[in-house]
């Protein structure tokens, strides 16, 4: 079958989920394609870009807290507090990034990281804007789209157009030369292409596309927590691609689908083993499927480097 | 062989180069000049400063002292991405290719850059510059190679391939660092027949370094010899042959 053709039955499944579906689960399936967006955004720096980052949840919780604040703290409405989301997200990525992409390999990763401990530290002892370790409650979207069928498609439309721009962005000539830095910086300078300049720009990009994630988390949440920008946060991005595959454009969103139903059937049963449970699963699919879940139906592997001759 | 005193009307010149690497003069106050359409080989034992010097032209690495004047404009210390658009194209002696983009994309990713369409993120890439990209795979006979992963082709077309991204960016002059290395001898005259060929049809201007010197004395224009970061000897291929200082340090126990 063609990518259209799948592309439209997984559109049809999903458009007529509310249906068949008992809210849980769309509330399930809510989550999966906003974690699926957050791992898609941070995957356009590591599977197109080569940067690794540790900090990526930076920019999902400046999303949601820019969201959450809007409507909480100047009570606009959420179609005026979501786009602010990403607009924060965006300029934080610019700001931190225009640091971070001087380095590179575990630096880059580290300086991310660092600057992501910055955002959660700020978040947690600025109590009067961000209320701290309590975080801020009760950000609820309008009534029109509180129930979870209404707030589904909603995420979906959001998450649709988000992944459609990204798909863009990879296939443009931006990312054409994104993937020539990726795999080789010192000849990308060598075709015309600032190379610092391009990782900054794609940085603010997967920055904006997480702070769309963050915020729409924090209207499908309720409520928003410093921890939205903790370390732990920053890895789910990076182990959901990992899972999915990071070698393909869909791996994310792949792998953000098997996470959360694996994370929902091992927890419920054994919650306190879902973390061993979810280690030994990447494990497994570092060593045995480099391409990640999509690998198993036939994407392109590119892990294994052809071996250079000399 | 003193350099010219005006700069006008040369397409590259160094003026008492130097870089030192530790107690090492990489290069040590060199002094080239090239006039637009030469065909210029850069030879040398190996540590002569070659490679130092091409980096040292292409921006790759900060020089110590001495000036970089490409077409008459000062370029010391830009970067290798400003004088890729001002018209300085480069290959490397370890190839340097982007290894999982295919041939074709190898070669479109330079002629979108080469027209600054590198921030471009609305329009689809793959139809962009097609035509352009595959006529210049077919002019360095890569045309049947074009869907391949370029990591996975053999090291002679890898060779071509570089040549094809550099010249993607229509440089004026083209620094091509050993461009022969690692091919059979029959295959170095090939491509270096098709670098000069090029380079008559299209005016470029070429200086290359080789440690072969049957393809050096075949095609270059002119010959420079480093020894020990310096310039030893300049001029025509049937001069340098018969140089008694170049004869002495090189050429006898080049093989």
């Amino acid at each position: 079958m063609s990518p259209r053709t799948w592309l439209g039955i997984v559109v049809l499944v999903l458009a007529v989920a509310p249906l068949a579906l008992p809210p849980f689960f769309l509330q399930l399936l809510t989550e999966i394609a906003i974690i699926g967006l957050f791992a898609t955004a941070f995957n356009l720096l590591m599977g197109f870009g080569g940067m690794v980052s540790f900090g990526h949840a930076a920019y999902f919780a400046l999303g949601a807290y820019t969201a959450a604040l809007l409507v909480k703290r100047a009570g606009v409405p959420l179609l005026v507090a979501l786009p602010a989301a990403p607009v924060a997200a965006a300029a934080g990525a610019l700001l931190f990034g225009f640091f971070i992409v001087r380095l590179s390999h575990t630096y880059f990763a580290m300086l991310s990281l660092a600057f992501a401990q910055i955002v959660f530290t700020v978040i947690f002892k600025w109590k009067a804007l961000t209320g701290g370790d309590d975080g801020l409650l009760d950000v609820w979207p309008p009534a029109l789209l509180k129930s979870p069928a209404a707030y589904y498609y909603f995420t979906l439309a959001i998450v649709g157009v988000c992944v459609f721009a990204l798909h863009a962005i990879v296939d443009s000539p931006f990312g054409y030369a994104l993937k020539a830095v990726r795999e080789n910086p010192r000849r990308a300078r060598y075709i015309g292409i600032d190379v610092r300049r391009h990782q900054l720009v794609a940085f603010v990009i997967s920055g904006a596309f997480s702070g769309v994630a963050g915020g729409l988390f924090a209207f499908y949440n309720g409520s928003v927590f410093p921890d939205f920008a903790y370390f732990t946060k920053s890895f789910e991005p990076l182990v959901v691609a990992l899972l999915g595959g990071v070698q393909s454009f869909f791996g994310p969103l792949t792998g953000a689908l098997g996470f959360k139903i694996l994370e929902w059937l091992i927890s419920r049963q054994w919650p306190v083993y879902w973390p061993l449970f979810l280690g030994g699963i990447v494990v497994v699919v570092i060593v045995a499927l480099p391409g990640g879940f999509v690998g198993l139906v036939g994407g392109r592997q590119w892990r294994r480097r052809p071996a250079a001759k000399a | 062989m003193a350099p010219p005193a005006s700069r006008e009307g040369l397409v590259l010149q160094t003026s008492a180069l130097r870089k030192r690497f530790g107690g090492v003069h990489a290069v040590n106050g060199v002094d080239l000049a090239v006039p637009p359409g030469d065909l210029r080989a850069i030879i040398g034992p190996n540590g002569a400063g070659k490679t130092t010097l091409f980096n040292l032209i292409t921006g790759d690495i900060a020089h110590d002292t001495g000036q970089i004047y490409f077409s008459g404009e000062e370029v010391s210390g830009l970067p290798p991405n400003h004088l890729c658009r001002r018209g300085m194209g480069r290959t490397f002696q370890v190839t340097s290719i982007f290894r999982r983009l295919t041939a074709l994309e190898n070669v479109q990713t330079a002629f979108l850059s080469h027209h600054q369409r590198q921030f471009n993120i609305f329009a689809p890439a793959r139809r962009l510059y097609r035509d352009e990209a595959l006529g210049m795979l077919e002019r360095v006979g890569l045309r049947e190679q074009a869907a391949k992963p370029s990591g996975i082709l053999a090291h002679g077309d890898q060779r071509r391939l570089e040549l094809a991204i550099a010249l993607a960016s229509a440089p004026r002059l083209l620094l091509l660092d050993e461009p022969t290395a690692g091919m059979a001898p029959r295959e170095r005259h090939e491509i270096m027949a098709l670098v000069a060929g090029i380079a008559a049809d299209t005016g470029l201007t070429v200086v290359f370094t080789e440690h072969d010197m049957d393809v050096v004395f075949a095609v270059a224009q002119r010959i420079t010899v480093l020894h020990q970061g310096a310039v030893l000897a300049e001029g025509v291929p049937a001069d340098v042959r018969a140089n008694g200082d170049v004869q002495r340090v090189y050429l006898r126990q080049a093989h």
